[in-house]
């Protein structure tokens, strides 16, 4: 459970709830209309291609981004109302990094759990855990503007875990991470996820997507086009039962692909 | 040259681009060139009148005026990345461009040449215009005049583009970098001094400065002077010294180029060095202020010490008084009556409008607006960060108020600069959280990306607004503090500026609690306006 400030009553069964979600940017629909739900335990994949409105749907349940219709709830806190509180449950690691690049890695850990109301003494030990377990110790005292990509996700994956969230957003966590790091984090996603935690992650490795999620939706053009487990989606889509993800992807979204040869390669 | 021509209309494309996508810019663009003109012309008057005036009574010293004139402007223009922060001239993102297979010569040539028809360039024109009309003596020798003096122009141009490829390669080690803008912040701070000192000691200094360097003709030697030195000799008719200098000021052009054009080579490759080594692990981290709000300050003032531009404005600060310190010492009423001294703290308080200290969180307003923490203590941690940025300056205030007005007068002005800042800061926060304006690093280009001043007429008008609105709120607060000294009962001060003070802090709690409100409401915006690409 989390230790930050949490919804009253009963836990909903369901952590994430979403409702004709839509955002309009000008003249364009970057996510259309869109509802699904996510059970509270569950590792949630949200697939799509570049462009599909992952990220713009990320920003819209973590209250980075208003929608233009719609709504969503949060382990039974609404998005409209209940931001301040979903933002005390949840764990956010965004696409973009939006890190205080001026400070070492280990004061920003400091000051994520001070804002996250833990104390002095929970926010030291924990943040030299994560520096540790995220073999980030050695470069603590750097300032995040001088570290690698790797280790600024690593960081930003770091704060988004010190308070122990109840639902953890995760926009391809895996993007830039080395091989050995990256296992180390996808056995920690593992973990959370058999703890209680909900997970919602983007990702364009499909095989991890594979191995890690309960549940999949995938994304396209702003619609959801595919939502379910991985042995549901093949029976609603008609594919061979042993279809990797991959292939229900491609077959989901690269109908419109054109694959006409290049002319001076003929 | 397809290549060539290929990346100026891409440049032109871009900047064109970049004007008609904001509505704003181009409103902008519009308001801005009247003056730009205005001041064009101004020059070109100021330098033919002044140039010919100068002629006329030390024909000789014209050179060396001439010379040190092209070098000073030449250094603060090719120095200006370095010197303001920002470049003041865009050049092509070489880092974009540098895998395709362009000879560096062509990629350097394309930035110079685009950068011809950039505002503040077309704006020199009249002046060059001028100057060369001013020196030449006869109408045969102005193309030559005009020739010379574009010489040196081009020179500046060129350097200004040497130097900004050289920053791009410091900044390839953030502290070397850092270090680069600190210093020539500081630089850039004290040249700015430079015309309060002589104006402060009148015409005799100034004057002494020409004869010296008419004496010495030290720049005779500077590369920026040479097209000009050309122009002047071609006024004159000597075609032999025109055709010398007309040389020299063209092999310096084709050396910078050249130095660019290597430049960019060897940042493409790598091979610019001018790294020291990385930071060594520093010591454990360890937060001073207790609680969220402590963290959220602790946190800002950490970030303004390490930002160069932010570090520069503390000690700017600091030093701005003893500005103010020179100018009122010339003036004998107002100063030292203790008046001025009160009108300076009631305005150095109320200028802390328009800090955007949401626009100054850069990429990191994702990060602070993510977490659960309650609004008004973001907003009063961001004011209490100022103030304490703020603090030098009002210290030095009070250094100077002690030189200038009698003493008594101190805590009537350091209440009024309270109680201002206070309510200032306070009502700085609607501008902040409606008109955030996105800032660019250090070093960048101010008119790209997100960086613009997108809606910056809205938030100007309110900002104009606020300012006047703070004075008025301030002001019963501000008679308060002033009271003792019109009833000519100094003893009333124990009674008049707690009060005042005390009144201006509950002003400034309901003005947050509403700020705070207002921003639970837009936060995505503000997000998306910082950001910009969403």
């Amino acid at each position: 459970m989390s230790d930050s400030q949490g919804a009253s009553g009963q836990a909903p069964a369901d952590a994430i709830v979403v409702r004709g979600l839509s955002k309009r940017f000008r003249d364009k629909a970057a996510v259309d209309d869109i509802s699904f739900r996510v059970q509270r335990g569950r590792f949630f994949g949200f697939l799509g291609p570049n462009g599909a409105g992952k990220s713009t749907t990320i920003k819209m349940l973590t209250g980075l981004l208003r929608p233009t219709a719609g709504g969503a709830e949060i382990e039974g806190l609404s998005l409209a109302r209940d931001l301040l509180a979903i933002k005390g449950l949840i764990g956010v690691l965004p696409e973009d990094l939006p890190l205080y690049e001026r400070l070492t890695g280990e004061e920003y850990l400091h000051f994520a759990g001070r804002m996250y109301g833990l104390s002095p003494q929970e926010t030291r030990q924990r943040s030299d855990e994560l520096l540790e377990f995220l073999s980030l110790a050695d470069d603590r005292g750097k300032l995040i503007v001088d570290y690698s990509q790797g280790m600024k996700k690593k960081t930003a994956l770091a704060a988004a875990l010190i308070h122990n969230p109840r639902v953890l957003f995760l926009d391809e966590p895996l993007n830039g991470i080395d091989p050995i790091s990256g296992r180390v984090v996808m056995d920690l996603l593992l973990r959370l996820a058999q703890k209680g935690v909900t997970l919602f992650f983007t990702s364009h490795v499909l095989d991890v997507v594979e191995r890690l999620c309960d549940e999949v939706a995938v994304i396209h053009h702003g619609r959801i086009v595919a939502q379910g487990t991985l042995e549901q989606i093949r029976a609603h889509r008609e594919v061979a039962e042993d279809a990797s993800l991959e292939d229900v992807f491609l077959k989901l979204v690269a109908a419109d692909v054109k694959r006409d040869d290049l002319s001076w390669l003929a | 040259m397809a290549r060539l021509s290929a990346l100026i209309r891409l440049r032109f494309r871009l900047d064109l681009r970049a004007i008609l996508r904001a509505r704003e810019r181009g409103l902008g663009l519009l308001l801005v060139l009247p003056g730009l003109l205005l001041f064009s012309l101004a020059a070109s008057a100021f330098v033919f009148f002044g140039v010919r005036s100068f002629e006329g009574q030390w024909p000789e010293e014209l050179l060396p005026l001439l010379s040190a004139a092209a070098t000073l402007l030449g250094a603060f223009w090719a120095l200006s990345p370095v010197l303001t922060g920002v470049a003041l001239s865009e050049t092509h993102d070489v880092g974009r461009l540098l895998h395709f297979p362009i000879p560096p010569a062509t990629l350097v040539a394309s930035s110079l040449l685009s950068n011809l028809a950039q505002p503040a360039v077309l704006a020199e024109l009249p002046v060059v215009l001028a100057l060369a009309l001013a020196v030449s003596e006869s109408w045969a020798a102005l193309p030559l005049v005009i020739f010379g003096i574009l010489l040196s122009f081009a020179f500046i141009l060129a350097s200004s583009h040497a130097v900004g490829l050289l920053l791009h390669g410091i900044a390839r080690n953030r502290r070397f970098q850092d270090i680069a803008l600190s210093l020539g912040l500081a630089v850039s701070f004290l040249i700015s001094l430079l015309p309060f000192l002589l104006l402060a000691g009148g015409a005799g200094p100034l004057l002494r400065v020409v004869h010296l360097l008419g004496a010495t003709d030290a720049f005779a030697a500077s590369p920026f002077a040479w097209g000009v030195r050309a122009a002047v000799h071609a006024g004159r008719g000597e075609l032999v010294s025109f055709v010398a200098f007309g040389a020299a000021g063209a092999v310096a052009i084709l050396a910078v180029v050249a130095g660019s054009a290597l430049l960019t080579q060897r940042i493409y490759r790598g091979e610019l060095s001018l790294s020291p080594p990385m930071d060594p692990a520093r010591s454990r981290a360890r937060m001073v202020f207790r609680g969220g709000l402590g963290a959220l300050l602790e946190k800002d003032l950490r970030l303004a010490w390490r930002e160069p531009a932010l570090k520069a404005m503390l000690f700017m600060g600091l030093l701005g008084p003893l500005v103010f310190l020179v100018i009122l010492s010339q003036t004998s009423g107002l100063g030292r009556s203790g008046g001025g001294l009160l009108l300076l703290a009631t305005f150095t308080g109320a200028s802390s409008i328009g800090a955007n200290v949401f626009g100054l969180e850069r990429r990191g307003i994702g990060s602070l607006l993510g977490f659960p923490v309650a609004r008004w203590r973001v907003l009063v941690a961001k004011n209490l960060s100022l103030a304490i940025l703020r603090l030098p300056g009002l210290l030095a205030l009070g250094l100077v108020g002690s030189f200038l007005a009698p003493l008594h007068y101190l805590p009537a002005a350091g209440t009024l600069a309270l109680v201002t800042l206070l309510i200032a800061l306070a009502a700085d926060n609607y501008l902040s959280i409606l008109f955030p304006t996105p800032v660019p690093g250090a070093g960048q280009n101010p008119h790209g990306g997100a960086a613009a001043g997108v809606r910056g007429l809205g938030g100007a008008l309110l900002g104009a607004g606020l300012f006047a609105a703070t004075l008025l709120v301030a002001s019963p607060f501000a008679f308060l503090a002033w009271l003792p000294l019109l009833l000519g009962v100094p003893g009333l001060w124990w009674a008049s500026l707690p009060l005042a003070l005390a009144g201006a802090t509950a002003v400034y709690a309901m003005l947050v609690a509403g700020a705070a409100s207002l921003m639970s409401r837009r936060e995505p915006e503000m997000i998306e306006r910082i950001l910009g690409e969403w």
